[in-house]
């Protein structure tokens, strides 16, 4: 509500210039003119005409050039002529009656004048060159409508039916015929044919005279020349009868809206039928204007302007004026009411009076106020009985620029979203009034509204805030676009001497304030000083806030950088470094010098790795993470991030954490930096922290361009076996390397480290057997883990890869006990008899031992894994068991003799009888086992013999109507065939087609038959 | 789901008729804004206020006319409720007189009026219970007589407000609907005579 009431200090409009009409006319003062209607037509050639009518039947033109118009309000009265600029000039003036002349209106379409006087009408030309016409076959008239063309709708012909003709070609003559009257159905009268009028340009009025209402169409005749002395003017009139004491009226479109003392009433045109809209009590006096830009209307009800559309309809809420007003205009937006040298505007939309002035008391009387008919022209006359006021319209930024200066920044918002929401102002004047209320905002230190407004600015540029965050001249200095703002506000300076400013000026007013002046800074901050701290955080955060918004548009690349490096100072202010580092490691546009000293200056350091990375300077982002890493050890490095107050506890713990996170996120960069040299630098102190770090980039695939993998192995410290052998597996499984060397490398370090840990094992399992319980066992078992991990690997590997060199692996390993691993490299090597050496005799694997056999296959092999079974050498006792076991498995290749014989004669018999009743019974399981097989085989050859004698003995009926399946001819009492799939032949064909293929094309030799009888089902 | 509905938003006329401070404008401004003011001030022509209400998966946007109660703007009326698609007649119950005044209204819409306007009967100012001067069974019964819907109503504590506009919806759409099955006939608007009963299920 504040806003609205305070709208009374708006000027919308202001008047300028008055003058005596009479006096400018050089009338002499004996004679009084007084001014009874007025005209106002913005002439093409920006002079705007003014008519004034007089009370005893004169009309004045005069001329006036707005450009002339001196803001003060300058009279006339006294050396008019001695003025060398005045705005208005009498151009002449003509006599039309000696009444007094009622109403004036500009027919622009036909370049004439209309005038009512003593109820006749009169028409002369727009600059009362010629001689007057005087419309003789009307008369008592009351008022005259021009009719307002609605856009969108249709606006019909009113002539259709026909209508009364005359044509004013000579001077002197009046209209000629009057043929009929009234509406004519059948245009019988002088109906121009359509062709002739539309060659010309026309106005249609519409005019209420005595009890009638008559429609007129006047229109200069194609071939008639407006500045000829008899031009060719037709006149089209239709008269309806019936409807008197019309006071006042409005046509637009297809409606004429009549006003009479009863009420107001609607003529639709196009049915020539009448209604009601609605009546008026007595004393209310009936007043219409139609509100051009809506094509509404306004209808005077007591001091109630109720707005309704062509139709009748109502459109909105009522305007409700604070007296009777003797006159309406509509100046769109607003209307203007006057009364008594009284003028108000209210706003058509809201109703709200915005504006209230009064005419100096001198002019006190009847007052007639006009704007152009199209009620959009910026000059508005008032006219009192012995004075005229231009007024000037003004603009909406004059009026916005108005409220700025006297700081009512609500209300100039206010009436920005007014023009806004009434499509009154450009979205250009828009968004640039709105910036400009930002930067008034900005340094009022209303920072959050300010920032409000810059992002509802469609034109604002990020780069004019950039003066406020970083001291001119900078980097970004040249980009700031020059615009003209209204002066209103002083030149960017840091935020920092914004609030400084600020604050001064608040300490002033509140000083001034105690003297009792008041000032125009805001009470809220008089009352509440704020702080420092708290506007320059508000202020930042703010900028903040516009920044990310900019961030996102579509920018020029320098304003982009600018934004993005301004943000990081931004954030950088405030020490918010998750941002910062948010930002430097995504996508961003910051300027790295310009940020560089600034970050490393205050430690920045994480930040600035980020940054040096997202801009593809590797370089300096490794060694600042290098740097890192070392000072973490050192304690210089303290994680932000981290809760103070538990630093000193955990130390030790973030100290490691934090040495993690720097070789991570240099591992990080590492995993996709193809230049070997800077990888291979950095590979050591990551290694030193974090060997999971240094694998990840030595085996990432991210880079382009390879490392050189020999190049890669020679850096490897030879003490980080982990990194060197995963380096390696990477290379044999993931990039399927082929080379010897790698493979060889590759199963030595493994084997070490197998032996290695096997050894330390066993020196372990030596220790703890005596205290065995002292240890967890989660740790044995740890460690067994570990142990049979690296173990399976080597194994899995040295049977899995062809490419090492097993000597040299069997170098490594053959003092140790790693036997299953040397029994896969004798085997690589060919060496059976080592293998089932190792696998029968030290790992007394039989399974395994077998197995390999097996996989050899030749019968030999077993031959002389039972050799070494029955003979171990090394003072062995023979192994019986695993022999026997053989002879059962593999006894078809083996002579039990064999075995036999190394029986020793000492032997007990208990122990032997094992040996001979399990040898003994293999044997004649074999036998029974084969006699088996001999007797399956023989029921199977029986059962085939039996189903091919069944098939043979099948029997067939031939009859007269058989056929040969292949040549067709009867069979008769030939001789035929027939084969297996039931196809009979003759045997001609028996003999042609062969045995091997049926008549129907079956070859039995590539497909053969079986049927369900001859499969062997026992 | 609003964006689903746009499509089917409805205008309806609305125009709400009665005698001087009856409470027209206080419960337009209770529908509107949801506001009360002890001393509005009277209205003069008429206010205009829009308002959308949406039922289910249709919306009505209602134009609410609220017209001045003083006889010298009586004339003024038919122009708000020509063509209106539904009208609330609003009396005071603590004044006999301006409910004498509501069946006036009635009669004249009824006779002037379109047939096809919703026609509500709202006796405000029920909150005023002590002070009552027409009882609720005696407007039911002339609401009844005249196929209007009838309810008490509060614009002070917004006691049924939002029921009246939402009934006057339902039966907004309901005939619109029908007009549309059957754009010849008449539409019957007191023919569900079980809906009466069932009233504000959509607002809470």
């Amino acid at each position: 509500m504040e806003a609205i009431l305070s709208e009374k200090d708006r000027a919308v409009l202001i008047p300028y210039y008055d003058f005596d009409p009479a006096k400018l006319a050089g009338f002499s003062p004996a004679v009084p003119l007084t001014i009874r209607s007025i005209a106002v037509f913005p002439a093409p050639d920006c002079q705007t005409l003014i008519y004034v009518g007089t009370g005893g039947g004169k009309l004045l033109l005069f001329s006036l050039n707005p450009s002339l118009s001196t803001s003060p309000l300058t009279s006339l009265d006294d050396d008019s002529n001695a003025h060398p600029a005045v705005p208005v000039v009498f151009l002449r003036s003509v006599t039309i009656s000696n009444r007094v002349i009622e109403f004036i209106t500009v027919l622009s379409e036909i370049g004439r004048v209309l005038l009512l006087s003593d109820g006749f009408l009169f028409l002369v030309d727009s600059l009362l060159l010629r001689s007057v016409r005087k419309l003789g076959f009307i008369k008592d008239v009351t008022a005259i409508s021009t009719r307002l063309v609605q856009l969108g709708f249709p606006n019909s012909d009113p002539f259709r039916d026909g209508a009364v003709r005359a044509e004013l070609s000579s001077p002197g003559q009046t209209f000629l015929k009057k043929i009929g009257g009234g509406i004519r159905v059948n245009g019988a009268g002088s109906r121009l044919s359509d062709l002739q009028r539309g060659g010309g340009s026309s106005c249609f009025l519409a005019v209420a005279a005595g009890k009638k209402l008559v429609l007129i169409e006047i229109l200069l005749t194609s071939n008639a020349d407006l500045d000829a002395e008899h031009g060719g003017i037709s006149i089209l009139w239709t008269e309806i009868q019936g409807i008197g004491g019309v006071k006042t009226m409005a046509w637009v479109g297809d409606s004429i809206i009549l006003g009479t003392a009863e009420g107001y009433h609607l003529f639709s045109v196009t049915t020539g039928k009448g209604s009601l809209i609605f009546s008026l009590p007595d004393s209310s006096p009936p007043l219409v204007r139609y509100l051009v830009r809506s094509s509404n209307l306004l209808l005077l009800f007591d001091n109630v302007g109720v707005v309704s559309n062509a139709l009748g309809h109502p459109v909105g809420g009522s305007l409700i004026f604070q007296y009777v007003p003797e006159t309406i205009t509509d100046m769109h937006p607003y209307v203007i009411v006057a009364r008594d040298g009284r003028l108000d505007l209210y706003r058509k939309k809201t109703g709200v009076c915005v504006q209230s002035f009064s005419l100096p008391k001198s002019s006190v009387g009847p007052c007639i106020v006009v704007n152009d008919d199209l009620g959009n022209g910026n000059v508005v006359v008032i006219g009192t009985p012995y004075k005229a006021f231009c007024c000037r319209k003004v603009s909406v930024e004059k009026q916005i620029k108005e409220l700025l200066r006297k700081k009512h920044f609500r209300e100039a918002i206010y009436l920005v979203e007014e023009f806004q929401s009434e499509g009154e102002m450009t979205r250009e004047m828009l968004s640039f009034v709105r910036a400009q209320f930002g930067f008034l905002l900005l340094f009022e230190l209303h920072f959050e509204e300010a920032v409000d407004q810059f992002l509802l600015s469609e034109s604002m540029d990020p780069s004019e805030i950039f003066l406020f965050i970083m001291r001119d001249p900078n980097r970004w200095s040249h980009l700031v676009p020059r615009k003209r703002y209204w002066g209103l506000h002083p030149p960017p300076v840091p935020l920092e001497q914004v609030v400084d400013d600020g604050l001064v000026s608040i300490q002033r007013a509140v000083f001034l304030r105690k003297a009792g002046i008041v000032t125009t800074t805001d009470d809220e901050f008089i009352l509440n000083p704020p702080s420092r701290a708290d506007l320059l955080q508000s202020a930042i955060e703010n900028i903040i806030r516009y920044m990310l918004v900019s961030r996102e548009k579509d920018l020029l690349s320098p304003v982009k950088e600018g934004v993005d490096t301004l943000l990081m100072y931004l954030y950088r202010a405030l020490n918010q470094v998750s941002d910062m580092e948010k930002l430097a490691s995504s996508q961003n546009s910051c300027v790295v010098e310009e940020l560089e000293t600034l970050l490393d200056d205050s430690g920045h350091l994480r930040t600035l790795a980020f940054l040096y990375a997202s801009k593809g300077m590797y370089s300096k982002a490794l060694s600042i993470w290098r740097v890192l890493a070392k000072n973490y050890s050192t304690g210089f490095w303290k994680d932000p991030t981290a809760s103070s107050g538990d630093y000193a506890s955990d130390s030790s713990a973030d100290l490691l954490s934090g040495q993690r996170v720097a070789a991570a996120e240099a591992s990080k960069l590492l995993q996709e930096i193809s230049d070997q040299t800077l990888v291979l630098e950095h590979l050591e102190w990551i290694a030193d922290i974090d060997q999971e770090s240094a694998i990840l980039f030595l085996i990432s695939e991210k880079r382009i361009n390879q490392l050189s993998p020999g190049d890669v192995i020679a850096s490897i410290d030879s003490k980080k076996i982990e990194i060197h052998q995963r380096y390696l597996q990477w290379l044999i499984e993931d990039q399927d390397s082929d080379d010897m060397q790698f493979h060889t490398l590759y199963a030595l370090s493994l084997a070490r480290s197998t032996i290695e840990l096997v050894e330390r094992h066993s020196m372990q399992d030596n220790r703890l057997t005596g205290k065995y319980n002292k240890m967890g066992v989660s740790d044995v078992t740890d460690q067994d883990s570990l142990k049979y991990n690296i173990r399976e690997r080597l194994q899995l590997f040295l049977q899995a890869s062809d490419l090492y060199d097993p000597e040299l692996v069997l170098k490594v390993v053959e003092g140790s006990e790693l036997w299953l691993e040397k029994a896969i490299l004798y085997r690589k090597m060919g060496l059976e008899e080592m293998v089932l050496q190792i696998l029968a005799l030290k790992l007394e694997d039989c399974e395994a031992a077998e197995q390999y056999c097996a996989e050899i296959g030749r019968s030999d092999v077993y031959m002389q894994l039972l050799a070494m079974y029955l003979d171990p050498q090394d003072g062995k006792e023979p192994m019986f068991k695993p022999a026997v076991r053989l002879l059962h498995n593999h006894g078809e290749s083996l002579d039990p003799l064999q075995l036999l014989e190394k029986l020793s004669p000492e032997m007990p018999l208990q122990l032997s009888s094992d040996i001979l009743l399990r040898i003994l019974r293999a044997r004649v399981h074999h036998r029974h086992q084969g006699k088996i097989v001999h007797d399956l085989s023989s029921a199977l050859s029986v059962d085939t013999q039996l189903a091919r004698l069944e098939e043979r003995s099948r029997n067939v009926q031939i009859n007269d109507e058989s056929v040969c399946d292949s040549c067709h001819a009867h069979l008769g009492t030939k001789l035929f065939a027939m084969y297996p799939d039931d196809s009979i032949v003759c045997y001609k064909c028996y003999r042609r087609l062969g045995e091997s293929t049926s008549a129907r094309g079956h070859n039995f030799k590539e497909n053969p038959i079986f049927k369900p009888g001859w499969l062997v089902t026992r | 789901m609003a964006a689903a509905h746009e499509n089917k938003v409805k205008n309806a006329k609305l125009v709400l008729l009665g005698d001087v401070a009856t409470g027209k404008s206080s419960i337009v401004l209770r529908f509107v804004k949801g506001q009360f003011v002890e001393f509005q001030e009277s209205t003069i022509g008429a206010a205009f206020f829009s308002q959308t209400l949406a039922l289910n998966d249709e919306t009505v946007k209602f134009e609410i006319w609220d017209t001045a109660g003083q006889e010298r703007y009586h004339s003024l009326a038919p122009m708000y409720y020509r063509g209106a698609a539904a009208a609330i007649i609003v009396y005071d119950i603590t004044n006999l007189a301006t409910f004498t005044r509501a069946k006036k209204w009635v009669q004249e819409l009824q006779s002037q009026g379109n047939a096809n306007t919703v026609m509500a009967l709202a006796g405000n100012k029920a909150d005023l219970v002590e002070a009552r001067k027409v009882t609720a069974e005696e407007a039911q019964a002339y609401a009844v007589e005249n196929g209007l819907f009838f309810i008490e109503t509060s614009a002070k504590t917004a006691i049924n407000v939002n029921e009246i506009f939402c009934e006057i919806a339902k039966r907004f759409l309901q005939a619109q609907a029908q007009q549309q099955q059957n754009p010849n006939g008449t539409i019957q608007m007191d023919r569900p005579a079980t809906r009466s009963t069932a009233v504000s299920s959509c607002c809470s």
